[in-house]
């Protein structure tokens, strides 16, 4: 026995190394076929560490604070390639919000919340909401006038509240505008608190996902035909194939990331707003102020509602109403390519009623456009809230036996 | 290759690159968020930055040293780095374009003036244009410092079009001349596309106000020139706000480059893999 | 015992948590700023708004016209609390300006919904937001709005009016944020 072996083998004594790895990585067994769909959460994973990484390196470019706003440009001009990192961890921010958009819409396709699966969409439910509070925190660090009247908009929020809602509003900044009190805390919530809520989720969202293993896009359970071993009959250990297949994926995202990275890493305004290129003024609103892009659907509904509490409920209830998807569905199948009729008509509304609460959050408010608000936001809820009819009386078709 | 290309094009594959052709038209400009708008001057005329034009970049500092830095600072800006990097060597730079003897080559452009008493002569202190073409877009920047036009009504008997009511004299207005906001006697346009003519024949008219004209011979240069010398004055204000845009790009090429290949690469090993289950 | 246990270890919890979450509270330095400024007025021409800053929050002084005085009344249908019932209003029924002055408006500007500065539209000219506009204040964050003593209007996502800070005026010197005759 080689030296390195023994090591390897004193270590596994005691540490369940190779037990790990082979049960979670090398020889667990993913369904055979999949489609595109299924790679978004291996780029989820990918850009958790890209936020890492260039996010430890902002830190150390970065003063919190009223500051703020000259430490940014004094990362971006001064300090040799200051520009990339800071860049990869705005790009990052949104390329993330992408894909998990992207990740969460295959569940709804393929019906991925379903038995057994429930938990690990919760917990993807929750990784969500934390992505949002992070997100949002670290659109304040700069302190642009985007951060800054971002900020103000969202914290007032919590001024809707009743009797509380004022002093709960005046605790969170911490000052009586959002100052460099205000800033200091949401770095440190940014950069610590909330990292480590997230991977604390990822990893709880991973573990109870190789509990019940992969679902597919045929909604077929690969249980049900294994082999003497008890692998599945219909499934590819995770080495090589889901690796390399991940991989391709990876590559193709690297490649949009970096177009994105170096030559719009604005994003037209969507990724990294105009407004933000100004430090922030407690005295004036700039002429249009709009979240980033990610947001925009709940601010849309926000706006739709013409009460301050009514909308910040229905901004909430627009999130929150995700958790209790698999409790909606009634349905006996859990893909779309075996639903009815009705299912593939909500969702298509669905969609396309997102997306157009998402443009209309970023477009300033008119006449019209709050009325179109108004019916995307029925159309958004009625997805959900209708969901345990309309898959109960619609007719589905078999689903077969093997993938 | 036959059999390299077959094996790329699936339906795999192809929803995948449309993926990424959405991507990069969302990103393009085509979808830009709502900027700052041109005002009462309707869509801002068009600018297309040459960064890597340096005599242009040149002039336009020339022009914003003489002209505008007076006012306005560059704070995030560095003296030498403006120097390296539009090619001008240090000693003809800080002998002929800086007019402060006590500015050291490393220091920021911090401006001479102090704020809070420029903000009694103008009402609001002028701001730093490091990042005013990030903020508001090169084009409205352009648009701006060619839409002054008299108006005896303001305190610096100027107003501007792109932004109505702003605070600053038309510092260039010697060079410019004297411009008016005048009407004109334009044609009326009928439903069916022509001009409309009367009974005689001739064409119909209508009074249209609102269009900027010089008072011609007021200002040293005429309109091309002015034109020009405002398009390398933008020209520099876009260097400025992103100093490392040609640098980025260039390294883009080959990081999109190397992703294209790793994807290739990746691509064949998988199918070769796949091999064994299909 | 079990039970004894539990319950005096969870009696610490609060205690634990206090320090934690009192330290979020604004701390002494943070109180202490917010002095009254002062502001001449003689300026402003009527219909002219100036905008000052007090304890970092933007204070709207509009002049208005006696015209524009004159018409306050008459889109009383489209707000929802012309009186200002609904808020504390320090000088209620003094002047249609809801000031302290005939003539003069002093307005916090920080809109009631959600916390932006609203802008000043002093035009009656029909707007994108609403085509029969009499002028007065528009958000731009969720577009609501107010007239042009900054009262709100119905339908929009502003609950109550603006606020009007304690203020004084002494000859052409207008003191936001203290009033003697108040205190
Ligand atoms: C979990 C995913 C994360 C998301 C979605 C996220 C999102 C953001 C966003 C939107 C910004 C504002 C960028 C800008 O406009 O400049 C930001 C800034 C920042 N983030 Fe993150 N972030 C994440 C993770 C992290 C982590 C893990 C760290 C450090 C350990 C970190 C450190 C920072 C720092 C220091 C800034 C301020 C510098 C700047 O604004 O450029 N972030 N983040
Ligand atoms: S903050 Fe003014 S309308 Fe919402």
């Amino acid at each position: 026995m080689s030296t390195i072996t023994k090591v390897f083998d004193w270590v596994n004594h005691r540490l369940p190394i190779q037990n790990t790895y082979e049960r979670h990585l090398s020889k667990h067994p993913v369904p055979k076929k999949v489609n595109f769909w299924y790679l978004f959460g291996a780029l989820a994973a990918v850009v958790l560490v890209i936020q890492i990484v260039s996010g430890i390196w902002l830190i150390m470019l970065y003063t919190p604070g009223e500051a703020a706003f000259a430490s940014i440009e004094y990362m971006m001009r001064d300090v040799d390639y200051g520009w990339v990192i800071r860049y990869m961890h705005t790009t990052g921010a949104s390329m993330f919000f992408a894909v998990v958009y992207l990740h969460m819409f295959r569940g709804l396709l393929y019906g991925s919340y379903q038995k057994p699966r429930e938990l690990v969409w919760i917990f993807g439910c929750t990784i969500y909401l934390a992505m949002m509070a992070e997100g949002f925190l670290g659109y304040v660090l700069p302190y642009g006038q985007m951060s800054y009247w971002g900020a103000q908009v969202i914290i007032s929020l919590f001024g809707a509240l009743p009797y509380i809602g004022e002093s709960l509003e005046l605790w969170i900044r911490g000052d009586y505008y959002i100052s460099g009190i205000t800033v200091n805390r949401f770095f440190a919530l940014h950069v610590v608190a909330l990292p480590l809520v997230l991977i604390a989720l990822v990893f709880l969202h991973l573990v109870a996902l190789h509990e019940v293993g992969a679902g597919n896009p045929e909604g077929v359970d690969i249980e049900a035909h294994t082999d003497q071993d008890g692998v599945p009959l219909d499934s590819v250990p995770f080495f090589p194939y889901k690796v390399l297949n991940a991989l391709v994926g990876i590559g193709v995202f690297m490649t949009v990331f970096a177009i994105i990275m170096f030559f719009f890493p604005e994003g037209g305004g969507y990724f990294i707003e105009y407004a933000n290129y100004e430090e922030a003024n407690p005295l004036v609103t700039p002429d249009h102020i709009a979240p980033v892009w990610y947001y925009s659907p709940y601010y849309s509904i926000l706006r739709a509602v013409p009460d301050k509490l009514g909308g910040f409920a229905a901004m909430g209830a627009a999130v929150a109403v995700f958790f209790v998807v698999p409790w909606l569905d009634r349905s006996n199948v859990a893909s779309i390519r075996y639903k009815g009729i009705l299912s593939k008509i909500a969702l298509v509304m669905f969609g396309i009623s997102f997306i157009t609460l998402g443009y209309l959050g970023t477009v300033s408010v008119t006449e019209h456009r709050k009325t179109m608000s108004i019916i995307c936001t029925v159309i958004y809820f009625s997805y959900f809230l209708l969901m345990p009819i309309y898959t109960s009386i619609e007719k589905t078709k078999p689903v077969p036996d093997r993938l | 290759m036959n059999l390299i290309a077959k094996r790329f094009i699936n339906f795999y594959h192809l929803s995948l690159i449309f993926f990424v052709l959405f991507c990069i038209f969302f990103i393009q400009n085509t979808f830009s968020a709502e900027g700052a708008p041109c005002k009462d001057y309707g869509e801002c005329d068009e600018f297309k930055h040459t960064l890597t034009d340096m005599s242009s970049l040149q002039r336009g500092a020339s022009t914003y040293l003489t002209y505008c830095y007076g006012c306005h600072s560059l704070e995030y800006s560095r003296w030498n780095r403006v120097a390296s990097d539009l090619e001008i060597p240090e000693e003809i730079f800080f002998n002929n374009l800086v007019f402060d003897a006590s500015v050291k080559p490393g220091d920021l452009m911090a401006g001479s003036m102090s704020k809070t008493e420029s903000a009694e002569w103008f009402g609001v202190a002028p701001p730093d244009l490091t990042l005013v073409t990030r903020l508001h877009g090169s084009d409205w920047v352009y648009t701006y410092l060619r839409t002054f036009y008299e108006d005896s009504s303001k305190q610096y008997g100027v107003n501007n079009l792109v932004y109505p009511g702003a605070a600053m004299p038309n510092v260039l207005a010697s060079l410019q001349g004297n411009q008016q906001l005048i009407c004109k006697q334009i044609p009326v346009i009928a439903k069916n596309g022509g001009e409309k003519r009367d009974d005689f024949g001739n064409t119909i008219t209508k009074e249209k106000c609102g269009f900027l004209s010089v008072e011609s011979g007021t200002g040293i240069l005429n309109k091309d020139e002015f034109d020009k010398l405002i398009y390398d004055l933008t020209n520099f204000l876009t260097y400025v706000g992103d100093p490392d845009k040609v640098e980025r790009e260039r390294i883009g090429w080959y990081v999109v480059f190397f992703f294209i290949i790793f994807t290739s690469l990746a691509s064949l090993l998988y199918r070769e893999y796949q091999k064994d289950y299909h | 015992m079990i039970g004894l246990t539990s319950a005096f270890g969870a009696a610490g919890v609060p205690f634990a948590a206090t320090p934690f979450i009192a330290s979020w509270n604004p701390s002494a330095s943070a109180k202490a700023v917010g002095a009254p400024v002062k502001v001449d007025i003689t300026k402003l021409a009527p219909g002219q708004q100036i905008q000052v800053g007090w304890r970092k929050q933007p204070i709207f002084v509009i002049r208005h016209s006696a015209e524009a005085i004159k018409n306050l009344d008459s889109s009383l249908s489209k707000l929802a609390d012309p009186n200002s019932d609904a808020i504390d209003e320090p000088y209620k029924n003094q002047n249609p300006t809801r000031s302290k002055s005939s003539e003069y408006s002093v307005l916090v500007g920080v809109c009631t919904h959600l916390g932006c500065s609203p802008k000043f539209f002093p035009e009656v000219e029909p707007k994108s937001w609403d085509a029969s506009w009499t002028g007065g204040y528009f958000c731009p964050c969720h577009g609501s709005t107010f007239d042009l003593v900054g009262r709100v209007f119905k339908g929009v996502p502003a609950p109550t009016n603006l606020k009007v800070p304690p203020h004084n005026f002494k000859g052409n010197i207008l003191t936001i944020g203290e009033d003697e005759e108040m205190s």
